[in-house]
């Protein structure tokens, strides 16, 4: 074992942005279905009806519109995937969920992390940047291999979002919009 | 010389898991590197499914439904954290409690059998089963033929192999990060305990900023930095037997 402490660690030095990018959109989705011959892109649009449904599950939607990725093989579907963000106290995460044909989840993977300064992650331009976005943003970091530690970062705000993305999967399937 | 980041280039993933996000790193290009993750993923799936006190099939859980005179057998992941917090609550008088006051001497853990000795304890692993988990998935790399990479479950991180960490803290008050320190060849956790932390036991921490460890033990690492906040020592005797190395800032 060997440590060396960096010379800010014990003084205030001023605080930088973090950013890490995993995954592509793309890339997860082969990764959650390897034996996928092809993605269709369909649109969920969800009317206020649905809208309050899902509100009355506990689900709130947020969104009317959700992108979804249909894994096929041969013309049969394998299964979805949905992308997604979410935002924290100073994070901005973007993951994507994977889910089968039996509507269970079937995989999630953070697709890439934003840290920034208290003050960005409000504003609606810091986290529009990153909307489908993840290889190749304004902010990668390249190489740099970095890992925070005390992160006392908590998931309660993508475990909600993948109930979510369950629930309107689950919604658009009974109404047929997914095939 | 190991000098980080350059020496070659890494395949990262994260999982939500243990209530964070958990990264796991791989040199890229490796036969079978998705699979490597998959497997580390995997091992800390396996330790959240038994330790987990929000799990009600959990071993845990079912530990807290029994009634008191009752025992049940537990396995390897149970038994080893349970070991583990047994020995450093008894060699700190009893600062590092995972029964956080509910009943400290309400349980007992024999090998594997798992005693309930009182109706009121309640144990909670989170001061110690993510270091756990960590290990677990380290070892779950290795043992699949992995010469290097690392494993950071939310601040709780060990590194192994021919590369150098590079560490950065957030700042828990403002945002942003601030380089913390470079690792090689073991584990870091660093917790933050102060008003507005996660950790609801704060109150009785007598240390209020941040306590990091090293300690070749993610287990050791995680475990460590509450006796240290606990005890305010970070020269505890307990660090020394562990191999670990601690600082408050």
């Amino acid at each position: 074992m060997r440590i060396v402490l960096a010379a800010s660690a014990l003084a205030l030095a001023p605080a930088s942005a973090f950013a890490v990018d995993y995954l592509s959109a793309e890339q997860a989705a082969k990764l959650m279905f390897p034996d996928a011959d092809r993605f269709e892109s369909r649109e969920v649009t969800l009317d206020a009806a649905q809208m309050q449904t899902l509100a009355a599950q506990g689900v709130p939607a947020r969104s009317a519109r959700w992108p979804v990725r249909v894994a096929q093989r041969a013309g049969a579907t394998l299964g979805f995937v949905v992308v997604d963000n979410v935002v924290g106290k100073f994070e901005l995460i973007t993951y994507a969920v994977g889910i089968g044909t039996d509507g269970a989840v079937k995989q999630v993977e953070i697709l890439s992390y934003r840290e920034s300064h208290g003050h960005e992650i409000r504003l609606p331009a810091w986290r529009k940047q990153f909307v489908g976005k993840t290889a190749g943003s304004p902010l990668h970091v390249g190489d740099d291999i970095a890992n925070i530690s005390g992160a006392t970062l908590s998931c309660t705000h993508v475990t909600d979002g993948v109930k979510r993305i369950v629930a309107v999967v689950d919604l658009a399937r009974r109404n047929g919009a997914l095939g | 010389m190991i000098t980080s980041a350059a020496y070659r280039h890494w395949t990262r993933r994260a999982r939500p898991l243990l209530g964070t996000l958990v990264e796991v790193g791989v040199p890229a290009g490796i036969t079978d590197g998705e699979a490597l993750v998959r497997a580390a993923f995997a091992a800390i799936a396996d330790v959240q499914a038994c330790l987990s006190r929000f799990d009600a099939d959990s071993e845990l859980s079912r530990f807290h439904a029994l009634a008191p005179g009752q025992s049940m057998p537990v396995g390897m992941h149970a038994a080893t954290v349970l070991q583990a917090a047994q020995q450093l609550h008894d060699a700190s008088d009893g600062l590092f409690d995972v029964s956080l006051g509910s009943a400290p001497r309400g349980w007992r853990c024999d090998g594997h059998r798992l005693h309930k000795l009182d109706a009121a304890v309640r144990l909670d692993l989170g001061g110690i089963a993510k270091g756990y988990a960590v290990d677990s998935a380290v070892a779950a790399l290795q043992s699949a033929g992995c010469d290097s990479g690392w494993v950071n479950a939310g601040g709780d991180l060990r590194v192994f192999g021919e590369v150098a960490l590079p560490l950065s803290l957030r700042d828990e008050a403002a945002g942003g990060v601030r380089p913390l320190a470079t690792l090689h060849d073991g584990a870091l956790a660093t917790s933050h305990f102060g008003a507005g932390s996660r950790s609801h036991a704060h109150a009785r921490h007598a240390v209020r900023a941040h306590v990091s460890v090293a300690a070749p033990q993610c287990l050791w690492a995680d475990a460590l930095t509450k006796l240290v906040a606990i005890s305010g020592d970070p020269h505890h005797p307990e660090l020394d037997r562990h191999g670990a190395r601690a600082w408050t800032h």
